[in-house]
């Protein structure tokens, strides 16, 4: 737990572990309440289930709703979408399931690397709308946790909690006046960290492309103009007021500079490269081991 | 076998370790930027790894449940469009704990430079880790802990591999 004397509340959800660290217990309707809303997340945004909202559309072009966190979501993706230059995309389902990143996670390579299809051909996302003129495998990892993390510390926050921090194994948001010290792991070696940064008030998002490294060469970070994966930057992590953006910003990382998504974004970020050199903006000085 | 709770974190370590190795060979590559609407090459990435542990044996072919003590090395070559580049990693396994890792610095890879002159914060050529029970922090972010299918799926395949 962040701070002495705070309560945990744990639990598996999207497919992965969750702790959420309050000043005061949450009682068992508090916690239902964020099971539920874990619930209704991955059963829009899933593409590991056979009954969500994606698969649905991944079988039958047309015109779906989806919930309020949509809206949000698909001008950050087409925002990215722009600024790495079609490399960063929420249509690199099928592109991942190529690789063998699949529902069934059968971690086997189906056949050559598929480039992603253009936003613009088949995908016109509008607010909560998202319609496709072909079956499309909508996959919105690089964002969705962190996505989730911003939809629980909302409900968080209209329940009147003022301090609390989420972690989403490893992408975290922290509110509150104190701030959390944070150790950033090595790309290596998750026994070790490389660096300590002050959490406080803001989100904090890591990506990595060893991990998730199911071949050789193979990782989920994809270039969805070659379906291809990316090379060279190992880790990162990016520190931005709300989860979302730390999350995508962390994947898009590793196809754009920091300093060109500080254009666009409030953003302080840290790339770690294959060679254990690190580049990062003004707010990780310091904060490194070296 | 199913390795006690204490020891569960410290098998992982070693996984993810041993997997970083398997892919380091291919992961140093040339910067792909987006930026520069150049698309990424084609894989091409030999990798030339040569894990040589020290002890001799053979890294993973133990048909037991614990690793091998030994220093692991391995350098992965890779081809890009601005030249040969290569990483070094090594990896010192004691009692099955990871406990030490050195990733060997390359300071001819040009695209890297080239990468790291483009902004005007900071850099750091070489960043070190310290082992994080040591240090005083109650949170990591990070992404080892990701996707529980997942790591059940590359237990499997470690098991079928073993």
């Amino acid at each position: 737990m962040p701070h002495a004397g705070w309560a945990t509340f744990s639990f598996e959800g999207i497919g992965t572990g969750w702790e959420i660290s309050t000043v005061e217990v949450l009682g068992p309707s508090a916690q239902q309440d964020l099971l539920a809303l874990v619930e209704d997340f991955d059963a829009a945004w899933s593409r590991f289930r056979a009954d969500s909202l994606v698969t649905a559309m991944a079988r039958e072009p047309g015109s779906y709703s989806f919930p309020a966190e949509a809206a949000g979501l698909g001008e950050l993706y087409r925002t990215l979408y722009d600024l790495t230059g079609g490399a960063m995309t929420p249509l690199v389902g099928a592109s991942l399931e190529r690789l063998g990143y699949d529902a069934a996670y059968s971690l086997r390579p189906s056949g050559d690397p598929l480039p992603a299809p253009r936003w613009e051909d088949v995908l016109d996302w509008n607010g909560t709308s998202i319609s496709t003129n072909a079956p499309v495998v909508l996959d919105i990892g690089a964002a969705g946790k962190g996505l989730l993390v911003d939809v629980l510390a909302s409900a968080l926050e209209v329940r009147g909690a003022e301090a609390f921090m989420v972690d989403a194994s490893g992408d975290l948001l922290a509110r509150g006046p104190v701030g959390v010290p944070v150790g950033l792991e090595h790309p290596y070696n998750p026994a070790q960290a490389i660096g300590v940064v002050e959490l406080g008030g803001r989100a904090l998002c890591a990506s990595a492309a060893n991990r998730r490294a199911w071949g050789d060469g193979l990782h989920h970070v994809l270039d969805a103009t070659t379906g291809q994966p990316v090379r060279t930057a190992v880790a990162t992590w990016a520190l931005a007021d709300t989860a979302a953006v730390a999350d995508a910003l962390a994947t898009a990382l590793f196809f754009v500079p920091g300093a060109v998504l500080e254009e666009s974004f409030d953003v302080s970020w840290l790339t770690v490269f294959s060679d254990g050199s690190a580049a990062y903006s003004a707010e990780f000085e310091g904060t490194l081991f070296t | 076998m199913r390795p006690s709770a204490l020891n569960r974190p410290v098998r992982k370590s070693i996984y993810v370790g041993i997997a970083g190795l398997s892919l380091v060979g291919t992961v140093a590559g040339c910067a792909p930027s987006a930026a520069e609407s150049n698309p990424a090459p084609a894989a091409g990435g030999s990798s030339a790894a040569a894990t040589t542990p020290s002890a001799g044996e053979s890294a993973l072919a133990s048909s037991g449940s614990s690793y091998k003590d030994g220093t692991y090395s391995a350098d992965g070559t890779y081809v890009s469009p601005n030249g040969n580049e290569t990483v070094g990693v090594q990896l010192t396994l004691a009692a099955d704990k990871v406990t030490d890792v050195q990733i060997t610095q390359h300071p001819s890879n040009p695209n890297t430079r080239k990468f790291q002159g483009e902004f005007a914060g900071g850099i750091a050529a070489q960043v070190v880790g310290k082992n994080i029970d040591e240090l005083n922090v109650s949170k990591v972010a990070g992404s080892s802990l990701t996707s529980g299918g997942f790591n059940q799926a590359v237990e499997q395949i470690k098991s079928e591999a073993q």
